[in-house]
């Protein structure tokens, strides 16, 4: 298959071949890489362009710390600029990944003792999966929402018992309706630390139900995609 | 150098206090290695342009500055440096008449590319080492204020900000390296520091972060005080606000808030909300009640509601800031808020602009008038014809009559009253004697 690299290109350290895709539904695939030639916290994000592209986004790291592929989860945006041009992608083709970057990382002391809800809309699962595969024994909580339920991306690798699935368009997850309405109707002790990752509406409201069941806005975390 | 003739240079600065500072520290180099400073117009041997591109009305100025100076200086070496080096580095690469494009990582090092094609040695700028951190500490300089380079790129990514594509990653400068940096800059004379990076609040080094940092600068000997750049209003322990009671920190902060709105601010990716400026706000005026607030505001961000901008306007009003930066929002190209939905009308943001604006004259008269009557140590910047110029503690400027008095002096002054109505007010004071 033809590179976009040109001859003379070397390989460079931010070069990352794709070594396979998943398709995850319709419109979500992940994209798996070589390990991180870099060292990350879960949570971060990396940048992430196509080789001879013009133009890079922001993904969350999906893998975990200790993974032996970089992993990304990704969504096709419709009219989206760069998502279309991702998922025409083929097994080989290189990667430009600079990273890590970003505060939303797990600092390994506060997984270990910490009590944690993770919010996540759509593909905001991401720096999640990364966490709890870093941190296998962590005490978390999942809340995802999504539209239907066949964007529970990797639902088997949660435990079944700590992710709340809620569904908006479908009546097929653990709760019918937006996960605000789920949140709302939640209790969580006081010491929990919150994090949030998503579109910003979501994570908006999210924070208001939060600050009305009187968490205080330092144990809150987010990461907006847009 | 190897010619006997001594070499001409000159510098244009566009952008941020950053890119001032490390004009300043090129300056001393090539005063170091026996280089002339002239003025731009005075046909130099070279010519740096130190660019900006965190709007686009600087790319357009960057632009028009590297043109004027091919244009006017055509047998200088130019070198065109800076942000705008980075973020158009192939496209300004292409134009013949620029001798050199460097990164800002490699900027600390244009006295030696300029040596070396002087020398007739050929070196590709990307063959210089890279170091955000090896700039001379600050000696001859235009200004009586020096900054202290702490800290070099952000990784916050707030999706209208271009400074993480092209200052990189957040990273410190080592602790030993600042302190003997501020140690040669006293030494050099300097009597006000300015403590300067892109996100100085994310300084770590090792166990020491930001207020750790300043507690060693403020703890070293000498005659001079301090005063800190701009931060973000990540959030602030007790032991920093109480870190403004050493005489040698000034009781003035530069935060940003960008937005008075939650909805708004998470849509920059700005991870602070109202309440927590407030709460920062308010720690330090119940220590420090006439504590110096100054921000930035972007007003018509995609999306903005009337609602959201009014949010803003209240918070203006609350938080009596002495004066606002305030920016209309422009779409930068390669940012994310470039592809978020709901761009406003022109009309609308010129209409809010003109209204924080309009607050922002308000607060500073409100603000200077409450300083009248207090004793305030000014630096003295200028002195024209018996009237003298700075800042006192607050960084309110105020004038003063004065005979026999010099530049980069502090005296005494005691405020009588305020002159002006408009964004250039200033305060008079009196020589306390
Ligand atoms: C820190 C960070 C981490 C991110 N991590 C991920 C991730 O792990 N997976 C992922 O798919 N995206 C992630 N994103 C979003 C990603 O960077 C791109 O914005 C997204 O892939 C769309 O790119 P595009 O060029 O196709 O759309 P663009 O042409 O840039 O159009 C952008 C528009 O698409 C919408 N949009 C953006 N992202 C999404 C999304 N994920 N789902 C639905 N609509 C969206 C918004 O309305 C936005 O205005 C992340 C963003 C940030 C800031
Ligand atoms: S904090 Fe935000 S605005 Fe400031 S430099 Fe970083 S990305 Fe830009």
């Amino acid at each position: 298959m033809m590179s976009l690299m040109k001859p003379d290109m070397q390989m460079d350290e931010s070069f990352y071949k794709i070594e396979d895709i998943r398709q995850l539904t319709g419109n979500a695939f992940s994209i798996k890489l070589p390990k991180a030639r870099f060292a990350f916290k879960a949570g971060q994000h990396i940048s992430l362009g196509i080789v001879g592209g013009n133009q890079s986004r922001e993904y969350s790291i999906y893998s975990g710390e200790n993974d032996p592929n970089l992993e990304v989860l990704i969504k096709e945006v419709q009219n989206g600029y760069f998502t279309p041009q991702l998922r025409r992608l083929k097994v080989g083709r290189v990667l430009e990944i600079h990273g890590p970057f970003g505060k939303f990382g797990m600092e390994p002391e506060l997984a270990a003792h910490g009590k944690f809800v993770f919010i996540a809309s759509g593909t905001g699962i991401a720096p999640f999966r990364s966490i709890i595969r870093t941190y296998p024994t962590i005490d978390y909580t999942i809340i995802h929402g999504v539209r239907y339920s066949e964007e529970a991306y990797d639902r088997d690798q949660y435990d079944s018992k700590r992710y709340k699935l809620c569904t908006s368009r479908e009546n097929k997850g653990d709760y019918y309706g937006r996960l605000t309405g789920y949140l709302k109707s939640c209790t969580f002790a006081p010491e929990t630390h919150f994090d949030l990752c998503g579109n910003s509406d979501m994570i908006f409201d999210a924070l208001e139900i939060l600050k009305d069941k009187g968490f205080d806005r330092d144990q809150i975390h987010c990461e907006v995609y847009f | 150098m190897i010619t006997n003739e001594k070499k001409t240079v000159a510098f244009k600065t566009l952008g941020c206090r950053l890119n001032q500072y490390e004009t300043d520290a090129l300056v001393t180099d090539f005063s170091n290695a026996g280089y002339e400073l002239v003025d731009y117009n005075a046909s130099p041997d070279v010519v740096i342009v130190n660019t900006c591109t965190v709007t686009n009305q600087s790319d357009t100025k960057s632009r028009s500055v590297i043109s004027q100076t091919v244009r006017k200086a055509k047998n200088a070496v130019v070198v065109v440096t800076g942000c705008m080096a980075n973020n158009f580095k192939e496209k300004l690469e292409r134009q013949d008449n620029i001798t050199f494009v460097v990164e800002n990582s490699r900027k600390s090092s244009i006295l030696t590319l300029v040596d070396s094609h002087f020398s007739g040695e050929i070196v590709h700028p990307d063959q210089l080492p890279q170091d955000v951190f090896r700039y001379e500490p600050v000696r001859k300089s235009l200004h009586t204020r020096s900054a202290i380079k702490i800290q070099d790129g952000c990784d916050n990514f707030c999706t209208f900000c271009i400074i993480p594509m092209v200052r990189g990653l957040a990273t410190s400068r080592p602790v030993a390296d600042v302190l003997e940096s501020v140690r040669k800059t006293v030494e050099n004379g300097f009597k006000e520091l300015v403590i300067t990076g892109v996100n100085i609040g994310r300084y770590e080094d090792g166990a020491v972060k930001f207020e750790n940092l300043l507690t060693m600068i403020l703890e070293l000997p000498g005659d001079f005080r301090v005063r800190i750049s701009s931060l973000e209003p990540d959030g602030f322990g007790d032991d920093f606000v109480k870190l403004f009671a050493h005489p040698k920190l000034m009781p003035h902060l530069h935060l940003c808030l960008q937005s008075g709105s939650d909805k708004t601010l998470l849509r920059m990716r700005r991870m602070y909300d109202v309440a927590q400026f407030r709460k920062t706000v308010k720690q330090f005026r119940a220590i420090y009640s006439d504590f110096n607030f100054t921000t930035d505001i972007i007003v018509g961000f995609p999306g903005e509601t009337e609602e959201e901008f009014q949010q803003t306007l209240d918070a203006v009003n609350e938080f009596n800031f002495s004066h606002i930066h305030t920016f209309k929002y422009s779409v930068r190209k390669g940012t994310r808020a470039e592809r978020l939905e709901n761009h406003l009308s022109e009309k609308v943001k010129n209409e809010r602009s003109l209204l924080v604006r309009n607050l922002s004259v308000e607060n500073k008269m409100n603000y200077f008038k409450s300083l009248i009557g207090q004793k305030q140590d000014v630096l003295i910047e200028k002195i024209t014809q018996g009237t003298a110029s700075g800042y006192g503690q607050h960084y309110a400027p105020i004038r003063f009559k004065i005979t026999n008095g010099q530049r980069n002096t502090i005296q005494t002054v005691r405020l009588t009253e305020l002159i002006g109505d408009d964004e250039n007010c200033y305060l008079a004071g009196e020589l306390v004697l």
